[in-house]
């Protein structure tokens, strides 16, 4: 260790020294003509990143670590310089800003992981906004209860080579990012990505370099990635397909349907899922997403024949998953997200036309019959009024003409003088004449017919009618 | 009243009720309007979800399945009654005794027509109708296929995977819109022409007193009210027919 010590400070200053010439004329030259040409030609990002790499640019460079594991120190210039930090002139110490100069300050870590840990959080000094949406990530949950192996920057973005990702102006994925996407995201999640290079997206994406599929990220998203278990990424899958599949501009180009949401959402399954989504999306529900169904990373064409939906043994195999006894019938109460016409589900489209033409056809001519018996009722009951000596009270009644007014007064004054106190009963046969007669007539006209009845209620009950 | 003359001594006044319906058919209209009112309350949130007040209600999945629970328990009082109604019809029809007066007749349409006659003051008079007029006899058999539909749709969406045993799967989403939309249509029936008929138009509330007074017969079912006094018209009052 000592030799390797002085050796490095011999070289280190050589390299130094020779270098430091190299990098000013380079830089003047305009090799870098891009708009960072300013921090480019700061001669002193090139020198200190030069001296760094005097003895970081060897081959095979590396300490051994406590565990055993060696701790790769060589960086490839070329690489570092392509990368999106050397393009845009961040030197070695931006990062590694312990190190002032030689000897290195003492390291703690006792592993290539403890070290990448206690490495990592420097990246927050640039990419604050990015940090912070990591934090509440999956993968910052499970390093937080100690999972020492949870993704933290530097395992997906190897700081020395990472190439820039986003174009700078639209600030969307490039394509190469893409594509890449998944090859990042397997160093972990291998088996899933086994599913996804077999499945209709995954190979589209990995074979034939199809970047209108998604990639992992388009639906578990970037820095903030969330748990996919829980019962509000569920019940919000829905609408994560519906991004693409709703799309006219991507689905057109394969022929696939764009009412795959609404008629999702108008069925059974949909309705109580949307309800939650909306309501409490944390409420789990039995009722299927689109995963359920056509799967995760292992989604097949519907024509596929051996998991494809379209073939009816593997949608009532699906099926069965949740409603145990179904038959052979029973995929069709499904309408595999047809929208109902004559050709596909004619029984459904009819019963809808029927009631197209019903509901106005019957009803309609209900309400206008009302409204005609209201208007009728009303006009007669106006007319009435006009000759003062008529009796509101005979209103509705098929001969107004006819008024027997005199005969009246007989009844009415009799029973005013013998029950004048009967309260009113639910007999009354004209309610809306009850507040067109004059103040002393009513009660007895009524009292008149409720004590009637109620009296000879009695005699009547058993002549009942069947 | 009018035509008739009470006698001025008499201190007591009779007036004749007629029976218009029995006992066990106020029951069976009481249970009608109780589990049709808790099947539309509990129905219609599941139709409309994207209202607030369904989601306010439909918010969690204990709630969901509470509201289906009640929604079934009400369709199987529901059902049972329909299955009542059923049996006493055949039963009545085995015994040669099924009144026919609810049968829809070629004298309704002339009713109706008269009717329309009268509301478009083409004539003054209004129909004289038998024992149920034509309104009555709509709103029987409205509702009466409206429960054999909503009935039938309900049970296949109840239980589809029994169901497409022996059915084409097709029929429950048909059944399913169906039932969702014979639901709005029977109530804005109910709402439209039998609250307006009942309540609005006059007050008749014999399917819950059971009897009609001498005065609406007269008014409004004027030619029951003949046959059933045929030859006794100028009846003392409190007398059987």
């Amino acid at each position: 260790m000592k030799r390797l010590r002085i050796y490095l400070i011999v070289t280190g200053v050589a390299v130094l020294l020779v270098s430091g010439g190299f990098a000013v004329s380079e830089a003047a030259a305009g090799s870098r003509s891009k708009s960072d040409a300013a921090i480019w030609q700061n001669p002193s990002f090139q020198a200190e990143n030069d001296a760094c790499l005097a003895c970081h640019s060897q081959a095979d460079f590396s300490v051994q670590l406590e565990s055993g594991e060696p701790l790769p120190l060589t960086i490839d210039p070329q690489a570092y310089a392509e990368s999106t930090h050397g393009f845009n002139a961040v030197t070695c110490v931006t990062c590694h800003s312990d190190i002032e100069g030689f000897p290195h300050p003492e390291r703690t870590a006792k592993s290539l992981r403890e070290f990448r840990l206690d490495y990592y959080t420097v990246c927050q000094n640039c990419h604050e906004e990015q940090f912070n949406l990591t934090l509440d990530s999956v993968h910052q949950d499970a390093l937080a209860a100690g999972n020492t192996d949870a993704a933290v920057c530097t395992d997906c973005h190897n700081p020395h080579t990472q190439k820039r990702l986003t174009n700078p102006e639209t600030g969307k994925l490039l394509g190469y990012a893409r594509l890449h996407i998944p090859q990042t995201c397997a160093q972990c999640h291998s088996a899933i990505y086994d599913q996804y290079k077999e499945s209709v997206h995954g190979k589209a994406l990995t074979e034939d370099g199809n970047l209108d599929v998604p990639t992992c990220t388009d639906c578990h998203g970037v820095h903030n990635i969330s748990s996919p278990t829980t019962a509000s990424f569920r019940n919000s899958i829905p609408f994560l397909c519906a991004e693409c599949h709703t799309n006219n501009a991507i689905m057109q180009k394969y022929g696939l349907s764009t009412d795959v949401l609404n008629t999702y959402v108008a069925d059974f399954h949909g309705t109580t899922v949307v309800l939650f989504d909306k309501t409490f999306p944390d409420q789990p529900t039995n009722k299927p997403v689109c995963t359920d169904c056509h799967g995760v990373h292992d989604i097949v064409r519907a024509e596929d024949p051996n998991k494809g939906l379209a073939v009816r043994e593997n949608l009532l195999a699906r099926c069965q998953v949740c409603h145990p006894g179904a038959t052979a019938n029973f995929p069709e109460a499904w309408m595999s997200h047809y929208i109902p016409s004559p050709e596909k589900y004619p029984l459904v489209y009819y019963v809808n036309l029927f009631y197209k033409f019903f509901i106005p056809a019957v009803l309609g001519p209900m309400l206008l019959l009302v409204v005609m018996d209201v208007s009728r009722a009303m006009i007669n009951r106006y007319r009435k009024k006009t000759p003062p000596a008529e009796s509101a009270g005979e209103l509705s009644q098929p001969e107004p003409q006819e008024a027997p007014a005199p005969k009246r007064t007989e009844p009415i004054s009799l029973s005013e003088e013998n029950m004048p106190e009967e309260p009113l009963t639910e007999e009354t046969p004209m309610p809306e004449a009850q507040e067109e007669l004059p103040a002393e007539e009513p009660p007895s006209a009524e009292s008149e017919a409720a004590d009637d009845s109620k009296s000879s209620d009695s005699d009547k009950e058993e002549t009942s009618h069947d | 009243m009018s035509g008739n003359v009470i006698p001025p001594l008499s201190s007591v006044r009779h007036e004749r009720t007629f029976p218009r319906f029995t006992a066990a058919q106020r029951w069976e209209h009481a249970l009608l309007l109780l589990s049709g009112f808790v099947l539309l309350l509990t129905g219609l949130p599941q139709k409309y979800r994207e209202l607030s007040i369904s989601q306010d209600l439909l918010s969690t999945p204990e709630r969901v399945e509470l509201i289906r629970q009640i929604h079934h328990i009400a369709a199987i009082v529901l059902a049972l009654e329909a299955l009542y109604h059923f049996g006493r019809i055949l039963y009545l029809l085995s015994k040669r005794r099924l009144p026919g007066d609810l049968l829809p007749t070629w004298q309704d349409v002339r009713d109706a027509g008269h009717m329309l006659q009268y509301l478009l003051f083409l004539c003054n008079d209004k129909p004289k109708f038998g024992r149920y007029n034509f309104e009555q006899k709509v709103t029987y058999w409205f509702v009466f296929f409206g429960v054999l539909i909503m009935g039938v749709s309900g049970f296949i969406i109840w239980f589809p995977v029994f169901f497409t045993q022996f059915l084409p799967g097709g029929v429950v989403p048909a059944a399913k819109l169906a039932h969702s939309t014979e639901a709005v249509v029977i109530a804005i029936f109910i709402l439209v022409w039998h609250v307006y008929h009942v309540h609005i138009e006059r007050t008749n509330l014999s399917m819950f007193t059971g009897r009609l007074s001498e005065d609406e017969m007269r008014t409004f079912h004027e030619k029951e009210y003949e046959r059933l006094t045929a030859g006794s018209v100028k009846v003392k009052p409190g007398a059987k027919k």
